[in-house]
């Protein structure tokens, strides 16, 4: 009965979508497609929660600074698109270029965060919206050449959405696709996504990954085992914002749109709380957590929509959609509040 | 004479595992009843079911009946138990830190002016801040201490934060149980016999009193009746007349113990740690300009009352705490500010606070084993470029650790457990299995059997003087159990408001050694 009290998220989350599911079928929506289409959207999300892991298992909480990551990987994207990068090569080129930007952005955030140490979830949402808005500066003047991305008039400053359409647009959710009846497998996608979740899995068992650990749980621990726990920290954040700007590259280029200005601003609530609704519970989150959070979220996701609007009245998925982000993560604030009393 | 508390047939599970099973227990008025069992025997289950603590209804409730002065009751929670009469003196201190001694202990019982009482009702009436403080220091003088009570608790030492708990329970008009865990733990030995008077005296008024304590011979000495848990059972219960230190032992552990005895040795006569001038900044435990030399291959002990410095010697020299003054290690002088360096001399330390500082308690028995051998010497990986991106080679960690289990004698399930769920003894062994795999050259262990009950507590003693004799590592232990410092030790330094008072052979006098610790030599009675 205790082990059913730990798992009541996921039990709620999980009888909801069977509900949803009924629901569907009842509506008469074509559940093959819904199941298709929450298939790619766990590849297209699994990455940005999936950076969620470092900094949480070292100890920083759930990194609500996401956007630092997230615009890093925009930018990696845009230089990828003002060289005309194209296909599989182009985008292999915007990850690239969008890593090396978040080893950037990374350092600066770690450098932040170590000062904050303690406070880093509430510093994170700040310094997320404050780089936002700092990047739509950039954003503006940035001396990008492509007319693709440039305002039509005036020909200066990047549009508000970049179209992927002749650069890279779908190359992964179209790599290696598997037909299995109504049910298709965008296998290449799919590769992509656990590749980096295996990736993560190792280095958590390497030298550097188990310190991090070690530091997320004990820092006084690892002082006395002579580890530096300020680099090891900064080595976890730059990790999560590496991770943050391949995420958004996934996503974007399954979207087919770069989207620039504001639009970073929410993203790191709908990754905390699938993060959450897999059951981590800070300093020890494992790869499964990070997997069956994204699945679940990202389902509950794609069946409210549809449904509600069918069942209901249009538009109204988007107000359930909200109501369910904030309080899954209500939710998880106030069962982590009830452990720590107990 | 009527019982005031009576418990029957108690019984607990936590999840599927029984921690108490069927426990009974009668306390008259007046009564100082010991409460004694190894760790993990349910000893602290009991107390928190007696208390109300919300942690027992979180999982579930018990089982049986609590029966108090003749009634039935219900404890549903610690103003249920308050309401009651009954008063617990915490192990690990419920004060606030930052309001001062007076408000700690008059409070939940604050005098008010009386016109304001009448008009607004007590808990909207003005605070009488003079009677409080008066009140306070009417209760402390009963005591026998000596604070000011503007003093913030923060500011206070250990052992004084004790009586301070104490005088809040005490102040309680209508105290009728009054139950101590652990009080004298941290304290001194004379400290500890003052406290023991106290409880003497509030028997004398007719409060009955339940003592845990480790010390069974503080137990023996001050009270009427002792029950002895093991298992969650009850396994023994001894009245005044029939105490036997041996029985009670065996009735707690279920077996008899043999104590460990080393023979103190001459010193090789080769320094390999020499301290110059050296002061320590740690806080409660300073110590200021010692000059000390510690030859290879002894055993040291450093004694002292809390707060007389006799920490800060480990956690100077890995650089915990700042520092200042020389260390020459092996004729060289090194940098103590630099933790990483000192390990890499061969340098290990085993902190006091195991809990806090000593362990990871959410990571497996293996993982804590392992991870200082890994961190810093690249014991245990597989071969790759990045050295610091190498993989842990489970094998060898699996077997090694599986080795450390059968050779430490540490009871878990296997190397995967959590060392959380571990006793206190098993979780000191991991600690030690830690510092073996490091093979250090000099090993500073803090308080190696604090909180440790009897026969886990030889194991760890044996197991220091084997890391001594066959390894060669020179072992520094700062404790504040004597018998067991002359039971181990070569040497024994006694440390007195941050200054080494004195040096004695560990075969020296009980007598000289119990004066020293109190600043005073024989010579000068």
């Amino acid at each position: 009965m205790i082990k059913g009290k730990q798992h009541t998220a996921q039990l709620i989350i999980l009888f909801f979508l069977v509900l949803m599911i009924i629901l569907a079928w009842y509506a008469g929506l074509s559940t093959s497609r819904l199941i298709n289409d929450s298939l790619i959207r766990v590849f297209m999300n699994g990455v940005l929660v999936l950076s969620l892991l470092p900094m949480l298992n070292a100890g920083a909480g759930i990194n609500y600074g996401l956007p630092v990551g997230i615009q890093a990987g925009l930018l990696g994207m845009c230089t990828a698109v003002n060289f005309g990068c194209q296909g599989l090569l182009g985008f292999t080129a915007a990850l690239l270029l969008s890593a090396f930007f978040a080893v950037l952005f990374g350092y600066v955030y770690a450098l932040i965060l170590n000062h904050l140490k303690g406070r880093e979830e509430i510093a994170g949402i700040f310094i997320g919206f404050s780089t936002v808005y700092l990047m739509c500066f950039f954003w503006a003047t940035a001396p990008y050449s492509n007319p693709a991305m440039l305002w039509p008039i005036g020909g200066q400053g990047l549009r508000l959405t970049i179209g992927l359409q002749d650069y890279f647009f779908k190359v992964l959710n179209h790599l290696w696709v598997i037909n299995i009846g109504h049910f298709i497998l965008p296998l290449g996608m799919g590769l992509f996504f656990v590749c980096l979740c295996f990736l993560t899995y190792l280095f958590f068992k390497t030298k550097l990954g188990t310190a991090i650990n070690a530091v997320g749980e004990n820092p006084a621990f690892c002082k006395l085992s002579g580890i530096n726990i300020d680099r090891t920290r900064t080595m976890a954040i730059i990790l999560s914002t590496v991770l943050a700007a391949l995420g958004i590259c996934v996503y974007a280029q399954s979207f087919g749109f770069i989207e620039l200005y504001e639009a970073p601003l929410m993203m790191a609530f709908p990754a905390a709380s699938a993060i959450l609704i897999g059951g981590s519970k800070g300093a020890s989150t494992s790869i499964l957590q990070v997997i069956l959070g994204t699945f679940l979220f990202q389902s509950v996701y794609v069946y409210t929509g549809p449904v509600a609007n069918t069942l209901l009245m249009p538009e109204v998925s988007e107000i359930v959609r909200v109501i369910m982000v904030n309080g899954i993560i209500l939710y998880a604030l106030i069962y982590a509040g009830r452990r720590e009393q107990a | 004479m009527e019982s005031i508390l009576k418990l029957q047939n108690i019984s607990k599970r936590f999840e599927q595992h029984e921690v108490l099973k069927s426990v009974s227990l009668e306390i008259r008025p007046g009564e100082i009843h010991g409460l004694i069992g190894e760790n993990g025997a349910g000893k602290s289950t009991l107390l928190n079911i007696l208390f109300g603590r919300s942690i027992v209804h979180q999982t579930g409730g018990f089982s049986g009946n609590i029966y108090f002065n003749g009634h039935k009751v219900r404890i549903r929670n610690s103003q249920d138990a308050i309401a009651l009469g009954i008063g617990m003196v915490h192990q690990e201190f419920a004060l606030i830190p930052n309001m001062n001694v007076a408000e700690n202990i008059t409070i939940g019982s604050e005098a008010t002016f009386r016109y304001r009482h009448q008009t607004d009702g007590y808990q909207l009436a003005l605070i009488n801040k003079k009677a409080n403080h008066a009140q306070a220091k009417n209760i402390l003088d009963r005591l026998g201490v000596t604070i000011n009570t503007n003093q913030y608790i923060e500011t206070l030492s250990v052992n004084l934060k004790q009586f301070v708990e104490l005088a809040r329970e005490i102040n309680k008009n209508d105290l009728k149980l009054l139950i101590l865990d652990e009080p004298t733990a941290a304290l001194g030995q004379e400290d500890a016999e003052r406290l023991l008077e106290i409880l003497q005296q509030l028997s004398n008024a007719g409060i009955a009193i339940i003592l845990v304590s480790h010390r069974l011979e503080e137990i023996m000495s001050v009270c009427d009746n002792i029950t002895v848990l093991r298992d969650g059972e009850v396994s023994g219960r001894f009245s005044k007349e029939s105490f036997d230190l041996k029985q009670i032992a065996a009735s707690m552990i279920g077996r008899s113990v043999e104590q460990v005895q080393s023979r103190a040795r001459k010193h090789s006569g080769r320094t390999i740690l020499q301290y110059r001038n050296f002061s320590v900044e740690m806080p409660g435990e300073s110590i200021e300009n010692i000059n000390l030399d510690i030859y290879e291959g002894e055993i040291i002990g450093i004694a002292g009352l809390a707060g007389h410095g006799k920490l800060a010697l480990g956690n100077g020299t890995l650089g915990i705490y700042p520092s200042s003054g020389q260390v020459l290690f092996n004729d060289t002088f090194i940098d103590c500010a630099d933790t990483t360096a000192a390990l890499n001399h061969g340098l290990y330390l085993l902190a006091e606070e195991r809990r806090e500082t000593g362990l990871l308690l959410d990571h497996s028995i293996m993982e804590n084993i392992i991870f200082s051998a890994v961190q810093q010497q690249n014991k245990f990986l597989k071969p790759f470029i990045f050295p610091s991106l190498r993989l842990i080679n489970k094998k060898t960690a699996v077997d090694y650790t599986r080795e450390s289990i059968k050779r430490l004698d540490i009871r878990c399930r296997n190397q995967q457990q959590k060392v959380r769920l571990l006793s206190g003894g098993n979780q000191q062994k991991v600690c030690l299995a830690r510092a073996i795999v490091m093979e250090p050259r000099i090993l500073f262990v803090a308080e190696p059997t604090r909180g440790i009950d009897i026969g886990a507590k030889e194991i760890i003693l044996q197991e220091l003087l084997n890391i001594n004799r066959k390894m060669g590592t020179t072992i520094i232990v700062a404790s504040s159990e004597l018998d067991e410092l002359k039971r181990i030790c070569d040497r024994i330094v006694i440390m007195y408001e941050g200054r080494i008072f004195a040096v004695l052979a560990a075969d020296c006098d009980p007598l000289e050694l119990a004066l020293a610790l109190s600043g005073k030599r024989s010579d000068e009675l």
